[in-house]
C-alpha cells in the first residue's frame, strides 16, 4: 500500500518530471553501468571487447531462462495480484524431471542427432506439463482457499509452499548439486563471430525461448481464453458478469507460466548440466526482478527483463564472482522496487506520489 | 460442568498456574545435569522467542511482511564476532581493547567488550539497519515490502559471507567470510562472573530467561501504548491511521528500529552461547523460521508468538534430530527399507505449516484477541483494505 | 498561475484557490475555489462521481492537488501530510465507514488523539508519571466523546467491528471529534441512515457547533438533511463547482437543478 504522504506544494509538476526523468534514464545508466566498466576495463586491457561479449552472450543466455520464468511471474501477478513465491521451485522441479526422464528416454550425450532431437522435444513437453500441473496444482492447494483473505495471507502460503517444493527436490536427489549428462555437449563451440564464441547451449537457449514466446504471446493476444484471462486481470468482478469462468481462467494463467518454467527447467539442466533442489531460489528471484523491471503485467517486458538481468548475471559471476552475484542482483531488484516499481517501459497505470 | 472447567473459570487458579508454571520455567535446569541437552534446547528457544517476539512488532502489529529478519539476526552476531573475539587482533597494536571483561578475556589482542555493551551495541545497530531497511519501502505495497526486506536480507547475508574479500578501517576484513569466528568470549557478568559453557549451561539459561523477561515487559508496554495503537491502526488502516493524525513514516520506521533491536539482543546473547560464529548461518531460511513462529503462535499475539517460538525450536533442535531422526524411528524407517532423514526435511516441516496454519487456522494457535476477527472475516477486513490501496494511490 | 489572496480568506476557516486533482487523464475535481467561515456549517454537493470525495481527500492531505493552493485558518496546507493537517484541527468521517475494526470503540476514539499525545518510544516504553497521566486521560476522553455522540456504554469495550451500522458511524465522529478539531469534515454521514437517524444527526452538528465551536463541511446526498442544516451550499458536477450560496439559492438554481437533481432521479445513489 502506497502511503498517502506528498512533498512540499510548490512546482510540483516540474519536480515531478525531473523525478521521472531520473528514475527512468537513471535506472537506465544503472544497468548499463556494469557493462560499460568493463567494456572500458576489456578495451584498455586487450584492446577489443571479446571477452565483454562473451559475457553478454553468456547473459543473453541466462537471460532466455530467466525470461521464460518471469513470464510465469508476471501472468500471475497481473491476473490475481500474487507473487508466487513457488514459482522458483517450479522451474526447479522442471528441470529436475527433466534430468530424470533423460534415463527414461535412454539419451546419453553418445545418442545420435535424430534421437537426441526427438527424445529432447518429448522430454520438453513433459517437463512442460509437469511444471504446468504442479503450478495449477499449486494454486488450487495454496492460493485458492485464500482467495478474498487480506493479500498477505497467500504471498505466506507461497513462500511455505516454496520451501516445500525445495525439500520435495531434496529427497527426490539429495541435498548437493548433482551433475548431469551434458547431452547436447553444450560448451561445444559452433562458431565465433568477432571473437564472441557460439556454443550449442547459446543457441538452444534462445531457440527454444523466442517460439515459445511468440506462441504464448499470440495465444495471450487472440484465442478466446487469452482474452478472458486479461478481461479478468483488467476486473475480475466485471469478467465474471460477463459470464468469463474466473477460477479457469486463473488456473489457465498458473498452467501457462507453469508450461514456460518446465520449459525453463529442461534448457537450465541442458545448458548448466547440474541440477540443485536450491537452484530455483535464486533464480525465481531474479525472474521476479525481471519481471518487475518490464513492468510486471507485462508479458514482452518480463522478456526484456530476463535479458537485462542474464547479462547482468553474466558479467558479475564472470568478473566480479559468482559469491557476490546474488547480492548484486538484489541491489537491483531493490533499486527497480523501490525507484521505478512500474518497471522500465511499463506504462505508469496508477498514480504514484 | 466437570471440575476442570470449574478450575479454569476461577481467576486464582489462573494466577497458581501462572506462578507455579513460572517456578517450574526458572527451576527446572537445577534438576538437569549441568550440560543437558534439554537445558541447551531450551536456551536456543529463549532466544529464538526474543527473535519472534521482535519479529512480531513489525508483522503482527504493524502489519508489515519482513521477510529478510536474518539481517538482524547477522548484525547482532557480528556484533559478538567484532568486538567480543580477536577478529581485531591488530588493534591498540595488538595489546587489543577491553571493556568489563574477566582477567583472562583481558589478556587477550582484539575488541572485547561485556555482554552489556554488547547488547547496546547490537541494538543501536540493528536499529538503524531496521531504519535503512525500512525506508525504502515506506511507500511500497505489502507484498513489495516483503520482497525488498527480503532482498535486503539476502544484500546483508551475502556480505557478510564474502566479508574476507572487503577491508573496512584500514586493513582490517569486514567478517572471516565462511570461516568461523571463534572463541566468542563468555559471558561475564559483575557478581555472576564469567560463565562457562563448557561446564555448565545453567547460567546461560538463567541470562536468557532474564533477557526473554525484559524484552517481554518491553513488548507489553509498547502494545499498550500511544505507539502500540498506532502501529495496529497502521495495520489495519493506512489512510485511516494517517487521517486520525498517526506519522506513517514515523510510526513505521520505529516498528523496523524496534523489531531489528530485538533481534540484535537475541542475536548478541547468542554469539557467546554458540561460541563461534559464521555466516553461513545466514540464510533465507532462518527469516522463514522466525517468521513460521510468528504465525504458529498467532500474528500479534505476545503470548501465542512465544508458544510458536518455543514449540518451534523445539520441533528444529530436539522433535526432528532426536526423534524422528532418532535411533528408534531411524530404527523402523529401517526395517521398512526406507533410508531418510528428517533433518533433509526441516524447511520442508516448515514451509507446511505455514501453508496449513494460513489455509485453516491464519489466526494462529493462540489468537490475539483482535487478528481473530480481522483474518476469519473475510468480508470487512479486506474490503478496508481494498479501499485503503485504491484511496492511497495518489 | 496567478493566485489571489486576500479575497475572504481573512475572516476565513478554510479557503482553497483554484484547486484541481487530475488523475492521468481524468480531472476529477477542476479549478475550484471557496471558503468557509468560522463555525458555520458548510455543505458539497454533486452528483456521484462529481468529485467531492476528492476534494476532501485533498483538504486532508491525502491527495496533492495538482494545481491550486488550500489555506487552513490562514496557513498555506497545500501537499501537507494527513497527519500535520491532523494536528492543525482538521478532522474528517469517511463515506465507506474506516474503523480500526479489531480495535475497541474506545481504542478507536484513543487513536483519533494520537495527534494531541506526547509519549514517544522510550516513553512508552518506560512509562513515568508524565506518560501514565496522559493514558488516562487519554481513556476518559475517549469514554467522554463516546457518550457524546450517544453510544451506550456497553458498548465501548466492544469491537468496532462487531458494532451496529449506526453505532459505528458514532464511533466515526467520536474518533474526529477526539482530535480536537477546529474544522470537522463528514463524508456523507446519513449514507444507509433511516429518516428519524438522519433527523437526529442533523440535530447533533447544530449542537456540535454551538457547544464545540466547530466548523462543519459536509458531503451529503439527503437534501433535506442538506437544506436543514447548511448556510452555504457549494455545488460540485464533474469536477468543477457550478453554484454556490445558500440553500433557497441552490434550490432555485437552473444548472443545479439539471446538474444535480436531474440526474438524481436516474435512481443513483451514494
Ligand atoms: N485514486 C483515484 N484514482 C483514479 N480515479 C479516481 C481516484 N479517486 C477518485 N477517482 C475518480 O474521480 C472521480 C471523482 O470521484 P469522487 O470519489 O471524488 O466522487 P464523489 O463526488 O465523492 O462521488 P460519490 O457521490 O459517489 O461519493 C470519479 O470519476 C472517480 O472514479
Ligand atoms: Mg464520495
Amino acid at each position: 500500500m502506497e502511503a498517502a504522504t506528498v512533498t512540499s506544494a510548490p512546482s510540483r509538476r516540474r519536480s515531478e518530471a525531473v523525478w521521472e526523468f531520473i528514475s527512468t534514464y537513471g535506472l537506465i545508466l544503472l544497468l548499463l553501468a556494469l557493462p560499460i566498466r568493463y567494456g572500458i576495463q576489456d578495451l584498455s586491457d586487450d584492446g577489443n571487447l571479446n571477452r565483454l561479449g562473451n559475457n553478454l552472450v553468456e547473459g543473453l543466455s541466462n537471460g532466455a531462462v530467466l525470461a521464460l520464468i518471469a513470464l510465469g511471474y508476471t501472468l500471475v501477478y497481473g491476473i490475481i495480484e500474487l507473487i508466487n513465491f513457488a514459482h522458483g521451485e517450479v522451474f526447479m522441479l522442471g528441470s529436475l524431471a527433466s534430468a530424470a526422464l533423460y534415463a527414461t528416454f535412454g539419451l546419453t550425450p553418445a545418442t545420435g542427432a535424430a534421437g537426441l532431437v526427438l527424445g529432447l522435444a518429448a522430454i520438453l513437453i513433459l517437463a512442460m506439463m509437469v511444471s504446468a500441473s504442479l503450478n495449477v496444482m499449486i494454486e488450487r492447494v495454496a492460493y485458492r482457499p485464500l482467495r478474498g483473505a487480506p493479500k498477505l495471507a497467500p504471498l505466506i502460503t507461497a513462500v511455505g509452499m516454496s520451501f516445500i517444493l525445495q525439500n520435495v527436490g531434496v529427497l527426490w536427489i539429495g541435498a548437493s548439486q548433482k551433475a548431469v549428462p551434458d547431452l547436447l555437449g553444450s560448451q561445444k563451440h559452433l562458431i565465433e563471430i568477432w571473437g564472441v564464441s557460439i556454443t550449442r547451449g547459446h543457441v538452444l537457449a534462445i531457440a527454444v525461448t523466442i517460439p515459445l514466446v511468440l506462441l504464448l504471446t499470440s495465444f495471450v493476444a487472440r484465442s478466446r481464453l487469452g482474452k478472458a484471462m486479461r478481461a479478468t486481470a483488467q476486473d475480475p468482478e466485471a469478467a465474471r458478469l460477463m459470464g468469463i469462468n474466473v477460477d479457469t481462467t486463473i488456473s489457465l494463467t498458473f498452467l501457462l507460466g507453469g508450461l514456460m518454467a518446465g520449459a525453463a527447467g529442461l534448457i537450465s539442466a541442458l545448458y548448466q548440466t547440474s541440477i540443485w533442489y536450491f537452484q530455483g531460489f535464486s533464480a525465481g528471484l531474479y525472474a521476479f526482478t525481471a519481471a518487475v523491471m518490464g513492468g510486471i503485467g507485462n508479458i514482452r517486458g518480463a522478456v526484456l527483463g530476463g535479458v537485462i538481468i542474464g547479462i547482468i548475471q553474466g558479467i558479475s559471476d564472470n568478473r566480479i564472482g559468482n559469491d557476490w552475484t546474488p547480492a548484486i542482483v538484489f541491489v537491483y531488484l531493490v533499486i527497480i522496487m523501490v525507484f521505478r516499481p512500474q518497471g522500465l517501459i511499463g506504462e505508469e497505470t496508477r498514480e504514484a506520489g | 460442568m466437570s471440575r476442570v472447567a470449574q478450575l479454569r473459570r476461577d481467576p486464582r487458579a489462573g494466577v497458581a498456574i501462572a506462578v507455579l508454571g513460572g517456578i517450574a520455567v526458572a527451576l527446572f535446569p537445577l534438576f538437569r545435569p549441568p550440560l543437558d541437552g534439554l537445558t541447551n534446547d531450551a536456551i536456543l528457544a529463549l532466544a529464538f522467542v526474543v527473535m519472534a517476539l521482535g519479529l512480531n512488532l513489525v508483522v503482527g502489529f504493524a502489519g508489515l511482511l519482513d521477510l529478510g529478519y536474518v539481517a538482524f539476526y547477522a548484525f547482532g552476531l557480528m556484533v559478538t564476532g567484532w568486538w567480543a573475539s580477536d577478529f581485531f587482533s591488530s588493534v591498540n597494536d595488538e595489546k587489543g581493547i577491553h571493556v568489563g571483561t574477566s582477567d583472562f578475556v583481558s589478556s587477550l589482542p582484539g575488541i572485547h567488550l561485556n555482554l552489556l555493551l554488547l547488547i547496546i551495541g547490537a541494538i543501536v545497530i540493528c536499529a538503524t539497519a531496521g531504519i535503512l531497511i525500512g525506508l525504502p519501502t515506506l511507500r511500497l505495497r505489502g507484498d513489495y515490502i516483503a520482497i525488498v526486506t527480503l532482498a535486503f536480507g539476502e544484500i546483508i547475508s551475502r556480505v557478510f559471507a564474502n566479508g574476507d574479500e572487503v577491508t573496512i578501517f584500514g586493513d582490517n576484513k569486514l567478517s572471516n567470510g565462511r570461516q568461523s569466528i571463534s572463541p566468542i568470549d563468555q559471558i561475564n557478568l559483575p557478581i555472576f562472573g564469567e560463565f562457562d559453557s563448557a561446564t555448565d549451561l545453567r547460567p546461560y539459561y538463567w541470562a536468557v530467561l532474564a533477557l526473554v523477561l525484559v524484552v517481554l515487559f518491553v513488548d507489553f508496554r509498547l502494545r499498550d501504548s500511544r505507539l502500540g495503537r498506532a502501529w495496529i491502526a497502521l495495520r489495519e488502516d493506512e489512510v485511516a491511521a494517517a487521517s486520525m493524525g498517526v506519522p506513517l513514516v514515523k510510526t513505521k520506521l520505529l516498528s523496523y528500529a524496534a523489531g531489528g533491536a530485538f533481534g540484535g539482543i537475541s542475536g548478541a546473547f547468542l554469539g557467546p552461547f554458540f561460541s563461534s560464529i559464521n555466516a553461513n548461518q545466514f540464510q533465507f531460511g532462518f527469516s522463514i523460521f522466525i517468521l513460521a513462529m510468528v504465525i504458529l503462535g498467532g500474528l500479534g499475539s505476545v503470548w501465542g508468538v512465544v508458544l510458536g517460538a518455543v514449540s518451534l525450536s523445539f520441533v528444529n533442535y530436539w522433535l526432528i534430530p532426536d526423534v524422528l531422526d532418532g535411533e528408534f524411528v531411524r530404527g523402523k524407517l529401517d526395517s521398512l527399507g526406507l533410508e531418510f532423514s528428517f533433518s533433509e526435511v526441516t524447511f520442508g516441516v516448515f514451509g507446511f505449516l505455514l501453508v496449513l496454519m494460513m489455509v485453516l487456522r491464519p489466526e494462529g494457535l493462540l489468537p490475539e484477541r483482535r487478528r481473530q476477527i480481522e483474518l476469519t472475516s473475510g468480508e470487512g477486513p479486506l474490503d478496508d483494505t481494498k479501499a485503503a490501496v485504491f484511496e492511497a494511490r495518489a | 498561475m496567478s493566485v489571489e489572496s486576500g479575497n475572504g480568506s481573512v475572516d476565513s476557516l478554510l479557503a482553497t484557490e483554484h484547486v484541481t486533482k487530475a488523475f492521468g487523464g481524468l480531472v476529477a475535481v477542476e479549478d475550484v475555489s471557496f471558503h468557509v467561515k468560522p463555525r458555520s456549517i458548510v455543505s458539497i454537493i454533486g452528483p456521484n462521481g462529481a468529485g467531492k470525495t476528492t476534494f476532501f481527500n485533498m483538504l486532508t492531505g491525502l491527495y496533492k492537488p495538482t494545481l491550486g493552493r488550500i489555506l487552513f485558518g490562514g496557513t498555506d496546507v497545500t501537499g501537507t501530510r494527513p497527519d500535520i493537517i491532523t494536528s492543525l484541527g482538521v478532522a474528517r468521517t469517511f463515506q465507506n465507514i474506516r474503523l480500526f475494526s479489531s480495535m475497541t470503540a474506545t481504542e478507536n476514539v484513543m487513536v483519533g488523539q494520537h495527534a494531541r499525545m506526547k509519549a514517544g518510544l522510550f516513553g512508552s516504553i518506560l512509562r513515568p508519571p508524565s506518560v501514565r497521566k496522559e493514558e488516562i486521560a487519554v481513556r476518559d476522553k475517549a469514554r467522554e466523546m463516546l457518550a457524546y455522540v450517544g453510544l451506550a456504554e456497553n458498548h465501548f469495550g466492544q469491537l468496532a467491528s462487531n458494532l451496529s451500522y449506526g453505532d459505528q458511524r458514532r464511533v466515526e465522529i467520536a474518533r474526529a471529534l477526539a482530535s480536537d478539531p477546529a474544522l470537522l469534515l463528514l463524508d456523507e454521514p446519513t449514507a444507509g441512515m433511516n429518516p428519524q437517524e438522519s433527523a437526529r444527526l442533523t440535530e447533533f452538528m447544530e449542537q456540535l457547533r454551538e457547544e464545540r465551536a466547530l466548523t462543519i463541511l459536509l458531503i451529503e446526498h439527503d437534501m433535506k438533511v442538506v437544506m436543514g442544516v447548511s448556510e452555504r451550499i457549494t455545488v460540485l458536477d464533474h469536477g468543477t463547482k457550478i453554484a454556490e450560496g445558500q440553500p433557497e439559492e441552490i434550490r432555485a438554481d437552473d444548472r443545479v437543478i439539471e446538474a444535480y437533481l436531474g440526474k438524481r432521479e436516474g435512481g443513483q445513489q451514494g
